[in-house]
């Protein structure tokens, strides 16, 4: 009897596909720099010299010191205004809640520079708020510096916190805080000892996401730093120095970077794994009615947060339709900045979309294969992809940018334009985006449909072509659009691997702001606000759960 | 129309035996049902004919032809899953027409066969609705008219019933039979309701811990189960406990000879007797020479309607349960009454004492 020879499984090659995608464009980057923080710039030899140095040099220490001092208030910041902000909204019934949670996803997702620069422009040395209460005589504060930092921080990354404890606040069974009033609690202490440990996971979560992104957060201190310097502007400027030469000590301080979104996160397991709270919705909280004064301060606080928080972009917009000559307002209004930026760099413009749209279209067939080996196999290969989708969490721009140098641009790899590395650096980045969105989606559909299709006669690619596809679109077209959003407002990476010929928008707002050129700043950056916007439309459009399709 | 062979079959997850040395042959055009609790193995062998995994050893034949190396998309098999795993973003029609367009099917044979087996699953006006607008039991048929209608050498179902309540899973029933008569098409069945299972099958196959422990009609299958696990998952049965003197075995409770057996300790065999074969009578009754009279009290009498369900307890403090038509005369009885339950000698059946224990008389 002849008995037919099965060729290799359709998804067991995917799988490998993936792999040897995943290697190259990730790992080996990684590893790279790994490495190279432990040769000597100048014998090339192995050496621990570089760590020794970092940890020794006052000028690195103080680069750690300030580094974590920004991360940690930042991040208290963000929970002080967003715990409140989640607990006001899930529980009392608020006027114009939905706009409170549009408003905070837009801040979210706004390019994170903006912030940075606005806030120049409106307490900096010439800004208009300086410039208001200097002229009754009042000195205010500068903006530049560790204080400005954090505020920029924590208006920018209080989001993250607000939506993530928010949704665990509505999710908390309401018989609960019943229970523990029935035993005697008063409000505040059915509070502080039921409500708040029972979304504790949710809030540690989301400083946690705070921390890391301030951590690996270049614009911010680099627009705003002026003296203050942090690891990444360090990496960035140490780069900058050692070009043509082996960038040991960038990749040094970066690996100091990564080393402490890791231990964030793991202490973040280690806290959580002992947490793990069963939930029913038998019970859904029910929101109650606030009078009074109360009720004006809570509406007060609730709004005036997500109003200050979207100033910048406010302030960027309306300084893009001021008259401007050269880099000087003029007074008035008019078109000056947007004639300027089509004259001046329509490369810029056209690039962003184009990076990104090809970055986007990578991701969402990478996104769809991922997530269904990820969700469908249960092999060691699926676990180690699934791992390896944490990464790129973790790996600040800058980092991800300088492994891309070394590994990409000499030896096997040698002579990649800029323009696709760059389209290669906002896919691997991105990637995590999709695949999270997809992923969820694909965990609400029934194996047994593939199974079905399969079963009729469907190979495994037309089963998943046909059935799977159409059923996780939702998810991979919002994974889609925030892999979009996020590769469109990358700025450190670019930094690192643009050339004159693959400047992108985020890059030209930097230089911009660097040279004093409000307006033109002001208006690339109203053309990303405006494409972010139109994405974050469309998100709405195709999700349920609005909250959770931005984290 | 295919018949059915399946040959030392063996899956393995790890060190767990899912299937355990699986011989099975199903004539062309039967309907062969798989029962058997939960984790049983049941949905492991459908799915290994169904070719979603792999068996570690065996052959499987449709028609005398072997399909393990087949992938399952080239099998030809049709499934009808328990959660129906209807296509919720296609119509009807493109969900019963899925198959025969993998098949290439010429597009005026494939409306009208649709348009035909929509008919008979009695769901011709619904061909253009989309599934969430149908009922589980409609969802269901949707099942049924797609696995069938690419013409299977074999269809394959899965606790199809199992999803639905309890009414309407009595009435598809009904049809799921109806129409496999019609079509002739050989079917393999799994369920882990035994009444499904004796109403609709040929050939009822219990399973229990990845192993075969009876194939046969249903009537065998209850009358005459051939190990103790068999008699005890398919209806109900009492257990009294025997004493053993001389090679002979009698009844604790009423001391009568039942048994004769000299290889085995008393401990070692249990008597097992359905519920419907017991008769209660009030007070003391002599019994006739085929019968065996065990006196006893009254526990609880419950009154369900079509039967009443007499609970007794022996002297020797063993619980027996009967069921039989109701009975006034009895139902009036106070707990504690002193009663006498008959059995018919024939009625009793010894197994060795395991849990899959063989029959022995």
């Amino acid at each position: 009897m002849i008995r037919q020879l099965r060729r290799p499984d359709f998804w067991t090659v995917v799988t490998g596909v993936i792999l040897v995608v995943l290697v190259v464009l990730l790992l080996i980057p990684i590893i790279r720099v790994l490495l190279l923080s432990f040769v000597d710039a100048d014998t090339l030899k192995w050496t621990l010299g570089n760590y020794v140095e970092v940890f020794t040099r006052n000028f690195y220490l103080k680069g750690l010191k300030n580094t974590l001092f920004v991360g940690f208030l930042g991040t208290l910041g963000a929970c002080m205004l967003g715990i409140p902000l989640a607990f006001f909204t899930a529980r009392f019934h608020l006027w114009g809640r939905a706009w409170i949670s549009t408003l905070a996803i837009l801040v979210l997702v706004s390019p994170p520079f903006i912030g940075a620069y606005a806030w120049i422009m409106m307490l900096g040395s010439n800004g208009f708020i300086t410039n208001f209460f200097g002229r009754i005589g009042i000195e205010t504060p500068t903006i530049y510096g560790a204080h400005g930092i954090v505020l920029v921080f924590t208006l920018k990354f209080f989001p993250f916190v607000f939506l993530m404890t928010q949704t665990a606040l509505m999710a908390v069974n309401k018989s609960f805080e019943d229970a523990a009033e029935n035993l005697g609690c008063t409000p505040l202490q059915r509070f502080t000892k039921i409500t708040l440990p029972l979304v504790f996971p949710a809030i540690s979560t989301g400083a946690i996401i705070c921390f890391v992104l301030s951590i690996a957060d270049f614009g911010t201190p680099a627009i705003l730093g002026r003296g203050f310097r942090t690891l990444s502007t360090i990496a960035f400027s140490a780069y900058r120095s050692e070009l043509g030469g082996v960038p040991t000590m960038a990749v040094t301080v970066s690996m100091i970077m990564i080393a402490i979104s890791m231990l964030a996160l793991l202490a973040q397991r280690r806290i959580l794994a002992k947490r793990r709270y069963a939930s029913s919705l038998t019970n859904l909280p029910v929101k109650t009615h606030l009078t009074g004064w109360r009720n004006v301060a809570v509406h007060g606080f609730c709004h005036g947060v997500v109003l200050i928080a979207m100033l910048p972009s406010l302030v960027v917009v309306y300084t893009s339709f001021l008259k401007t000559n050269g880099p000087v307002f003029v007074g008035g209004y008019g078109l000056e900045s947007y004639g300027r930026i089509w004259r001046t760099a329509p490369e810029a413009i056209a690039n962003s979309f184009l990076f990104a749209t090809a970055a986007v279209v990578l991701i969402t067939a990478f996104s769809a294969l991922i997530s269904y080996v990820i969700v469908r196999r249960e092999t060691t290969a699926s676990g180690a992809i699934d791992f390896m989708m944490m990464v790129p969490y973790l790996i600040p721009g800058v980092v991800m940018a300088i492994g891309f140098v070394t590994t990409f641009r000499s030896g096997f790899f040698g002579g990649i334009g800029a323009a696709w590395l760059l389209v290669m650096l906002y896919f691997i980045r991105r990637l995590p985006y999709g695949v999270r969105s997809t992923t969820s989606s694909l965990r609400q559909v029934k194996p047994s449909m593939e199974e079905a299709a399969i079963n009729l006669g469907a190979p495994p690619l037309t089963a998943f072509l046909k059935v799977t596809v159409p059923l996780i679109l939702p998810g991979l077209i919002v994974g889609s659009l925030m892999g979009f959003i996020t590769a469109i407002n990358e700025l450190s990476g670019t930094l690192i691997l643009y050339d004159a010929g693959s400047i992108t928008m985020p890059v030209s707002i930097y230089l911009a702001v660097l040279d004093g050129e409000f307006g033109l700043a002001a208006a690339h950056s109203t053309v990303l606000l405006l494409c972010t916007g139109v994405c974050v439309y469309f998100v709405f459009r195709f999700t349920e759960n609005r909250n959770s399709a931005f984290l | 129309m295919a018949s059915v062979e399946i040959k030392g079959i063996r899956k393995l997850y790890g060190d767990v035996v899912a299937l355990s040395d699986i011989n099975i042959s199903i004539p062309s055009g039967s309907f062969f049902t798989l029962l058997g609790p939960s984790g049983c193995g049941k949905t492991t062998l459908l799915r290994t004919i169904a070719g979603f995994h792999d068996q570690n050893a065996g052959r499987i034949e449709v028609d005398g032809k072997s399909i393990e190396g087949l992938p399952a998309y080239r099998r030809d098999v049709g499934m009808v899953f328990q959660d129906y795993a209807i296509f919720p973003h296609i119509s009807v029609r493109d969900n019963v027409a899925f198959g025969l367009r993998q098949r290439k099917v010429l597009a005026s044979d494939i409306s009208k066969r649709v348009a035909d087996v929509l008919e008979v699953v009695q769901l011709g006006a619904f061909a253009d609705r989309m599934p969430h607008e149908l009922s589980g039991g409609q969802q269901q048929r949707v099942g049924l008219a797609r696995a069938v209608v690419i013409r299977p050498k074999v269809l394959l179902m899965d606790e199809p019933l199992s999803n639905l309540d309890a009414r309407l899973r009595v009435d598809l029933r009904a049809e799921l039979r109806r129409i496999q008569r019609d079509l002739g098409i050989t079917t393999v069945y799994v369920t882990h309701d035994q009444e499904e299972a004796l109403a609709m099958s040929d050939t009822v196959c219990v399973m229990h811990q990845g192993v075969i422990q009876q194939a046969a009609s249903p009537l065998d299958i209850y009358l005459r189960p051939e190990n103790r696990f068999v008699a005890t998952f398919v209806g109900a049965c009492n257990f009294m406990s025997l004493s053993k003197e001389g090679g002979q075995f009698s009844l604790k409770s009423s001391g009568a000879r039942v048994f004769d057996a000299a290889g085995f300790n008393a401990t070692e065999i249990a008597c097992a007797v359905r519920p419907e074969t017991l008769r209660v009578a009030s007070g003391h009754v002599t019994p006739s020479p085929e019968e065996i009279a065990i006196p006893a009290k009254i526990l609880d009498v419950s009154f369900i309607g079509r039967e009443m369900e007499v609970l007794t307890i022996t002297d020797g403090g063993e619980q027996l349960k009967s069921l039989a038509r109701p009975d006034p005369a009895i139902i009036e009885l106070a707990n504690g009454s002193s009663v006498t339950v008959l059995v018919k000698r024939d009625d009793l059946a010894f197994f060795e004492a395991t849990e899959v224990g063989r029959r022995v008389g």
